[in-house]
């Protein structure tokens, strides 16, 4: 058994970020200062702006809050942690409005607010940058952060310029001049998307901010400024609600942190007033003292291999892998290093320009996901929501969706025997549901994810291939994925596990690669390495790190 | 001149397939390049050019209206009805056009409230409205003689017949909503990301409402170009249009996915459809191929389209 302490994650976060800061090193350690000094006076500034009283919220078949307190002040950072379904969204959505609370009141300083709908929020100066982008693809930057809110000019039309010039500045502000307010939201990056969606807050100029998990889809770099914008929010005074997942972060903005589970409220408490595992410990309400489990394997042969694959879009550039029978094999590297796209070029979704992929050492041709799953080749998806389920379809079909051959070799189906398969699954991976027929969208996120990890298993694929397998999931859900892949492997199947967070892939895996632009630039031996050189390669600095 | 370039290349590749069509006509025929000839396409083309201008206001919104043919029809069945019961032909027009746009209002209160695919919504409404322009001509052509409809047909504007620059003025109409107007913003939003606009406090059943309203009025302007050309109330006028609508729509690069697209590439599709049949006719095809022909060339666009797409992304 090896495990990986939460401090020895911390430091190698610690070494990411300052690598990635680098060249920014000046300016970072002043805002650092800055930032420090603030949060000492953070506490003293605030009075309180929100106070919500006995909040009760109950959906068909569940209690999604049941008799929770809250409060924010103004100019704090309030996190919400919790594990899926234990009421942060749920909460949110009753602060902005978005849902009406069966029980409990909302004071908004003072006043007891009974909003009904987000429009009442947003014109008190409650705003929320969600997870899910809020944008219209083909309506440009402009036209995005002004929805509904356009100015006209005095002959009754919409005045681009004015919106445009607005925009500018409010994406100035936040050092993000280089996004075109004149290009549609569209042609952006993600990342891109997600300052778009916060300057498009802000421009209501806001009291309060709700942030739903705003750094799952950012880069490291990316987070960074977003936390210096939030540090400037709150010194200006609003008060921020923040959902997260990544522990990681919490010292860096938190001031508070107030942990939900099962729709009931656990505890708040001061930032510096908990350690890491007691917060673990107090979301998912057991002792959880270690993170990433791994048992000794032994390798019964090769599964996959590629040698030297390109793609068409020039996004893989002649990657040589190989994958062990009963091996975790981690692929770390930054976002937009080509990991994803070499799974979906193994995968059959994206045509191989030239190289060569071998499964049980006889070569294939992954002409299309049909032909890699007939070798035997599983791929759970980077967007779970858009890949990997049908979303307004219940929670049995889409456990059999990929094995519905294998279980049904003839013509038709029996809705008792997938459903038999289906509880069977929602058992073993302690899916929390009402029932097998749910459509998948009513699920949590890492219940969903869930649901697609008992897809592939119940076909049984030889070689899985995960893509961030816990995105935006919680300890609790992450740490069952992780027992899971350990299972996956000691059971002779072949893994590969791409992930953005290193801790994850230095914890999981058996071997490790290092993708940097599209090629394969280091590869590393469990325990052979150290988390700075892993730092650097991924930047393709290479050799020694560069303190 | 940069951004004349870039607008260049943004050109939906239908403009060039026009243009190749053009080419490949003027080869063939030596009276085809000639001023009268092009005056009577864009003739031709202006009834369903308008159609489609509202057609694409559907498509914005990931719909499709299949009543917009009949509203055609209707409107010149209903024009001609009231004007030999008595109605001034003037203030019958105005009346048949509101009535569209209650016809539109209609179809959208359905899709939005009841949540119902607008296609099906609105191939309901399609044959109603057939229907009900079917009773009031007891299905023949009802005619009404009158000499407003020359000043639509007749009178010419700098060279260009006045039936030209009623396609024009609705160009501009919708191009303008499109861009300048909240309304405009909001079709855009209601195909692109619609839980979007309701988070933006948009209601988009009103919305929705509003869009196929205004593409009901702007089927009614069609409707009243087309009974100027025939000069009389038929209820078969326009059977088909709507899917010619909407294939132009799509041709000029609109998608029925995630509100993308605009008026102007729809100018290049209806052109572009409306020069093949001209052309066909000058050349001596006989109609029964032409059809075929039409089709093929709409599925060639489309695929052409999916094919540059789908390559760009790999």
């Amino acid at each position: 058994m090896v495990e990986i302490s939460s401090i020895n994650i911390r430091v190698v976060k610690k070494v990411i970020i300052h690598c990635l800061v680098c060249p920014f090193v000046f300016n970072k350690k002043q805002k650092d200062k800055r930032i420090r000094d603030h949060t000492k006076r953070g506490g003293t500034m605030g009075k309180t702006i929100l106070t919500a009283h006995h909040i009760t919220k109950i959906f068909p078949g569940m209690k999604a809050l049941d008799d929770v307190d809250f409060d924010l002040q103004a100019g704090e950072v309030h996190i919400l942690v919790g594990e899926n379904g234990a009421g942060k969204s749920t909460l949110a959505k009753v602060i902005l409005g978005a849902y009406k609370q069966d029980g409990g009141e909302v004071f908004f300083e003072g006043e007891k607010m009974e909003f009904s709908g987000t429009k009442d929020a947003l014109s008190k100066g409650i705003v929320a940058v969600y997870q899910e982008f809020t944008l219209v693809p083909y309506l440009n930057v402009a036209q995005n952060i002004f929805l509904n809110r356009e100015f006209i000019s005095k002959i009754g039309i919409i005045d681009h310029k004015r919106m445009e010039t607005e925009a500018a500045a409010l994406l100035k502000s936040l050092n993000c001049e280089y996004i075109n307010v004149k290009s549609p939201v569209k042609k952006l990056s993600v990342a891109e998307q997600q300052m778009v969606e916060i300057a498009k807050a802000l421009s209501f100029k806001p009291r309060i901010i709700i942030f739903d998990e705003p750094t799952s889809a950012l880069s490291e770099r990316e987070a960074e400024s977003l936390f210096v914008q939030i540090h400037k929010l709150k010194k200006e005074g609003i008060g921020i609600v923040y959902v997260s997942h990544r522990m990681e972060e919490f010292p860096r903005i938190g001031d508070r942190i107030t942990i939900l589970r099962d729709g009931k409220k656990i505890s708040t408490v001061g930032i510096h007033d908990c350690t890491n595992v007691e917060l673990v410990n107090m979301m998912v309400g057991r002792d959880v003292s270690q993170v990433y489990v791994r048992s000794e394997n032994k390798f019964t042969g090769e599964a996959l291999r590629t040698e030297a694959l390109q793609d068409y879009a020039g996004k893989v550039k002649g990657v040589d892998i190989f994958v062990n029978r009963g091996e975790i094999v981690g692929i770390a590297g930054l976002v937009g290093a080509g990991r994803t796209e070499l799974a979906q070029l193994i995968f059959g979704i994206h045509s191989i320009k030239s190289g060569k992929v071998f499964v049980n050492a006889k070569e294939i041709i992954p002409k299309s996901p049909v032909n890699a799953i007939k070798n035997g080749i599983g791929l759970v998806s980077e967007d779970r929501k858009k890949q990997g389920l049908a979303l307004d379809e219940s929670i049995s079909l889409n456990i059999i969706a990929v094995s519905l051959k294998k279980i049904f070799p003839r013509i038709f189906i029996n809705k008792k025997k997938i459903n038999e398969v289906a509880l069977d699954y929602i058992k073993q991976l302690h899916i929390v549901t009402t029932s097998a027929n749910k459509p998948c969208k009513f699920l949590s996120g890492g219940n969903q994810q869930k649901v697609v990890l008992a897809k592939w298993l119940s076909f049984d694929p030889e070689i899985i291939i995960f893509d961030e397998p816990t995105r935006g999931i919680d300890v609790a859900a992450k740490m069952e994925i992780y027992r899971l892949m350990d299972r996956l492997a000691s059971n002779g199947k072949a893994i590969i596990m791409i992930s953005s967070e290193l801790p994850e892939v230095i914890g999981m895996s058996d071997r490790m690669y290092i993708m940097h632009e599209g090629k394969m630039v280091d590869e590393c031996i469990r325990g052979q390495y150290t988390s700075e050189q892993i730092g650097a390669k991924m930047l393709g600095v290479g050799g020694a790190a560069n303190e | 001149m940069n951004s004349l370039k870039s607008r260049f290349k943004a050109l939906p590749p239908v403009a060039w397939m026009l243009v190749i069509i053009i080419i490949i006509f003027s080869f063939n025929s030596p009276n085809y390049l000639s001023f009268s000839n092009f005056r009577n396409i864009l003739i031709q083309s202006s009834p369903l050019m308008i159609l489609a201008f509202a057609q694409t206001c559907i498509v914005l919104t990931q719909g499709t209206d299949l009543s917009l043919g009949a509203q055609v029809g209707f409107v010149t069945v209903m024009t001609v009805f009231l004007a030999k019961r008595g109605v001034p032909l003037v203030v019958s027009m105005i009346i048949a056009v509101l009535l569209t746009v209650c016809i539109g209002a209609v179809n959208g209160l359905i899709i939005a409230k009841g949540h119902i695919l607008p296609f099906i919504a609105t191939f309901g409404m399609q044959n109603i409205v057939f229907s009900i322009a079917l009773l009031l001509t007891s299905g023949a052509s009802i005619y009404y003689p009158s000499f407003t409809y020359r000043i639509v047909t007749e009178s010419t504007f700098l060279f260009i017949p006045m039936m030209v620059w009623v396609a024009v003025l609705t160009f501009i109409l919708v191009w303008f909503i499109l861009k300048y107007t909240k309304f405009g913003t909001n079709i855009r939003g209601l195909g692109g990301n619609r839980e979007a606009m309701v988070l933006a406090g948009i209601n988009p059943t009103h919305s929705l409402i509003k869009t196929y309203a205004f593409a009901g009025f702007i089927a009614g302007i069609a409707g009243i170009i087309t009974l100027c050309r025939v000069e009389s109330g038929q209820p078969i006028v326009a059977v088909g249009w709507e899917f010619q609508a909407v294939a132009a729509t799509l041709l000029g690069g609109s998608s029925l996915r995630e509100g993308k697209g605009g008026v102007p590439g729809t100018i290049f599709g209806v052109l572009l459809i409306t020069v093949v049949k001209n052309g066909l006719n000058i050349i001596g095809v006989r109609s029964i191929f032409q059809n075929a022909i039409i089709g093929s060339i709409v599925l060639a666009a489309i695929i052409i389209d999916a094919v540059i797409r789908i390559r760009s992304k790999e």
